[in-house]
């Protein structure tokens, strides 16, 4: 409140902060997904390999378990978590379905350039019930898709490949010069990572999916260089109040 | 990987366009771009299949009627007798040696002309030449040595040795560890589905071949052309899996493409099987295939679908085809029908979450976040990759560099490090925090907590009130009195020889665990909400700003909100701030000044004296126009 002895003075500019880009994107999203009644979880960024990669379906053979992939630390004892999915299994280990979880956080791969970092940002979810399937999976995909931009933004859906879900799929937007952007990968969760997670595959099916904050931060903002996020410029950092 | 669309479309009955054959290749996951007729394609690491032109082909049959019998040598092959001796065949279960000796070699014609002439691969020799190409189309690599330097006796061994040898690469290559080659003599003469040595290589003189075609395990093959730095396309292929039953026809293909090319005088062939490969089947379930799905296919539209991709249905059972070793279960024929069908054109049907929503508990982090940003300071996030170390931090096996190679134990240094560059950009009032996980490790046990960092120097803010007082710590700790409520903490004064820039004000940092920060800030109401649209970036500015102060004079009180509207109101393109930083009243001698510093700065160059008066004598104008408010001493 203003003092009397105030009122003659100068309004007093009170300077906030700001929120960083980045964490400002991943509550955006995390709060949309809690609103449809996902559950947030988290876990840790130094992670087994079995938690990392075995337990979600990625062989021994797959390039991302090469050192020129994952940082591995104390003599391969341990790695990195390359995204957030071993929340998930850690989550699915110590709940029964029907599940609905996200987690989000950092993840590292060993990329260094332009448009990739060793260190960004993941959220991603799952559904783990009776009955789950790729239409309700392409629905959930258009609701996320709808909030992140507008309604009227156009998407496709193509196949790809990730070891913890078959079908697999790369969801893009059409962005307004007519370039299609990747924005997520999703899937049906491959049985084998159900049932690595004790979960009765026969009766229960999931959905996922992963977004890569820093593109999603990107696109919303019309930051072009990556890096410009890490480098705690102060004039970068105070547009963002 | 690179594919002509000429070898494609030549191949396909109804001669689709090119960006027909685009669209259907994204329908089946296929990333690509095309320049100059060539589509440059970019597989997901389960497709090793279609690595080639006839893995492409394999895959557009679900749209098109294909031909993908190209033609294959007739003539008759006579035993070739050499002493070979496979002593890892738990590695390379399949091999055969292809002799072939020709009379000479004429100017490339048909396949191999093209090839070369569209899709401007470098040349080597004749043999070397026609096995690209061969694995250019047909997805295998080979190997060709010239027969008068391989000579008869050679074996396939894993050594765990040290081995140099030169690469036909003109690379001299020392493997360590465990590495599957060929050896002659006790030496390395190939790393097994990566690369051969020089010396038994062929040359432009080589007459007489011996084509080495096999079937490596790809967990031989990972890694080592990384581990030794060898670009090899065969590797690529071995890596994800090459088709363990195609050696018969590949070799055949191959002499066919000798014989286009000149005269064969005679063909050789060892082969080494010894492993059967076995069927692989998958019960059809349609039901299971919809429940995946979500949609309403009956039998006969899935049986049509994967058939086309070269999948026999028998008995109810799904027999895939032996190039498809990314095909395991009714999940995977799931994924292929869908691919067929499009991804787009699977019907949406409403997702929502049946059972009860949990809410989330007030997370204390949230709270801490608030608390700071309500008083001025601003969130950083920074890499966890540091040089400092202790004997209890972790360290990176395979670091980015050795400047990166621990993870840090705290947040300190990293904030000292945004402090400094802000600093070295003319900032003069900084304020930060970052909240991350820290590790440490002690007998292999790792520790992970949650870290509050945050550091300060310089004004305490930008008001009249503030402008000229430096950030203490009695200032800090009353500004985060809601923080630090219960706790008896002290920030440290972090010395200047720690921090390279030229400023000299005192800086304070402190560093907590997120869980030793009170509870009782749970209850904290935040001042401002964080925003709900998102701003567009502007790029920042690489150019020095200019600072210009002017000291004000009002007659009258109430000409005080008039001067701070006008302030407020003035904007132009290079006028980057604008704020009272100074306030002075006496009420006896009716004196009121008020200190005004505008900040000017360009994105486009460095600002001169010249740019800057041009708009300050405007705002200058338009305040003076005001009766009642004057600049003192202004000429």
């Amino acid at each position: 409140m203003t003092s009397s002895k105030e009122i003659n003075l100068p309004k007093k500019i009170v300077e906030f902060g700001a929120h960083h880009p980045i964490n400002q994107t991943k509550d955006f999203i995390v709060s949309f997904l809690e609103s449809l009644g996902f559950e947030i979880v988290d876990g840790p960024e130094i992670e087994t390999e079995e938690f990392n990669f075995d337990m979600l379906n990625i062989k021994k053979t797959h390039p991302a378990r090469q050192m020129h992939d994952t940082f591995y630390v104390n003599n391969k004892f341990s790695v990195l978590r390359t995204h957030t999915s071993p929340v998930q299994v850690r989550s699915m280990l110590e709940n029964k379905p029907p599940i609905a979880f996200i987690s989000g956080g950092k993840v590292y791969r060993k990329d260094d350039d332009a448009t990739h970092l060793p260190m960004f940002h993941q959220v991603e979810g799952i559904y783990v019930s009776e009955d789950v399937n790729f239409s309700h999976l392409k629905d959930l995909i258009y609701k996320i898709i709808h909030h992140l931009f507008d309604n009227t933004v156009q998407l496709r859906f193509r196949p790809s490949y990730f070891p913890f879900t078959e079908p697999s799929a790369e969801v893009d937007i059409l962005s307004k010069d007519g370039k299609w952007l990747e924005i997520l990968g999703c899937g049906i969760v491959n049985p084998i990572v159900l049932d690595n997670c004790n979960i009765d595959s026969s009766k229960f099916s999931g959905l996922a999916f992963g977004l890569g904050v820093e593109r999603i931060a990107m696109l919303k903002y019309g930051v072009n260089d990556i890096r410009e996020f890490y480098k705690s410029n102060l004039d970068f950092l105070s547009q963002f109040k | 990987m690179k594919f002509l669309y000429d070898s494609i479309v030549r191949r396909i009955l109804s001669k689709p366009s090119i960006s027909e054959i685009s669209d259907k290749l994204f329908q089946l996951g296929h990333e690509h771009e095309i320049n100059d007729g060539v589509f440059e394609m970019e597989f997901t690491p389960n497709r090793g299949d279609c690595l080639s032109v006839i893995g492409i082909l394999r895959d557009l049959r679900a749209f098109y009627e294909v031909d993908i019998n190209f033609d294959t040598y007739d003539g008759e092959i006579d035993n070739l007798k050499i002493d070979f001796q496979n002593k890892a065949k738990h590695a390379c279960n399949t091999i055969s040696f292809l002799k072939v000796e020709i009379e000479d070699d004429r100017p490339y014609c048909g396949v191999l002309k093209n090839y070369f002439d569209e899709m401007d691969v470098n040349k080597n020799n004749f043999f070397t030449d026609i096995s690209n190409y061969i694995s250019y189309e047909t997805g295998q690599p080979t190997h060709c040595y010239d027969e008068k330097t391989l000579g008869r006796v050679f074996s396939l061994d894993i050594v765990n040795d040290d081995h140099s040898f030169l690469s036909l690469l003109d690379k001299e290559i020392t493997i360590t560890g465990s590495n599957l080659v060929f050896l002659k003599k006790g030496k390395v003469i190939n790393l097994a589905g990566v690369i051969g040595d020089k010396r038994t290589s062929c040359t432009s003189n080589t007459k007489s071949v011996i084509i080495e075609c096999a079937h490596f395990l790809p967990e031989e093959i990972i890694g080592k052309s990384v581990q030794y730095d060898i670009k090899s396309d065969a590797a690529h292929k071995f890596e994800r899996g090459v088709d363990p039953l195609c050696h018969e026809y590949v070799l055949k293909r191959f002499l066919k493409v000798v014989e286009e090319n000149s005269t064969i005088k005679n063909v050789q062939l060892f082969s080494e099987n010894n492993n059967q490969v076995k069927e692989h089947l998958i019960p059809l379930n349609v039901n299971t295939i919809n429940k995946i799905l979500g949609t309403e296919l009956q039998e006969k539209e899935c049986i049509s679908y994967i058939s086309k991709l070269g999948f026999v249905i028998e008995g109810g059972l799904i027999k895939t085809p032996s190039y498809r070793n990314d095909i395991k279960t009714l999940n995977d024929i799931a994924e292929e029908i869908a691919r067929i069908i499009g991804y787009d054109n699977i019907p949406l049907s409403t997702f929502s979450i049946p059972f009860n929503k949990k809410t989330r508990p007030c997370i204390k982090e949230d709270k801490i976040r608030s608390i700071l940003i309500d008083n001025g300071f601003y969130e950083v996030i920074n890499n966890p990759f540091v040089v400092d170390n202790t004997s209890t931090s972790i360290h990176v096996d395979n670091p980015l560099d050795s400047n990166r190679a621990f993870i840090r134990e705290s947040l300190m240094n990293s904030l000292i490090k945004n402090l400094e560059s802000n600093e070295k950009r003319q900032k003069d009032s900084i304020k930060f925090f970052e909240i991350a996980n820290v590790h440490s490790c002690s007998n292999n046990n790792i520790s992970i907590k949650k870290s509050l960092c945050l550091i300060a120097g310089g004004r305490e803010g930008k008001n009249y009130n503030e402008f000229s007082k430096n950030i203490t710590q009695d200032y800090l700790k009353e500004l985060l009195y809601e923080l630090l409520l219960e706790n008896d903490v002290n920030f440290i004064e972090i010395s200047r020889e720690n921090i390279s820039s030229k400023s000299k004000y005192p800086v304070f940092a402190l560093e907590i665990l997120i869980d030793d920060v009170s509870d009782s800030i749970k209850e904290y109401k935040p001042i401002f909400p964080k925003p709900i649209k998102f701003k567009q970036y502007k790029q920042i500015s690489l150019y020095p700003s200019i600072n210009r102060d002017i000291s004000f004079s009002i007659d009258r009180i109430e000409l005080l909100d008039i001067l701070q509207d006008l302030i407020i109101s003035c904007k132009y393109e290079i006028l980057k701030d604008k704020f009272i930083f100074d306030f002075f009243e006496n009420k006896k001698l009716n004196i009121i000044k008020v200190g005004v510093r505008f900040i000017f700065q360009d994105s486009l160059k460095t600002l001169t004296d010249n740019d800057v008066d041009e708009v300050l004598r405007e705002i200058i104008t338009k305040f003076l126009e005001i009766d009642g408010i004057q600049i003192p001493g202004l000429k």
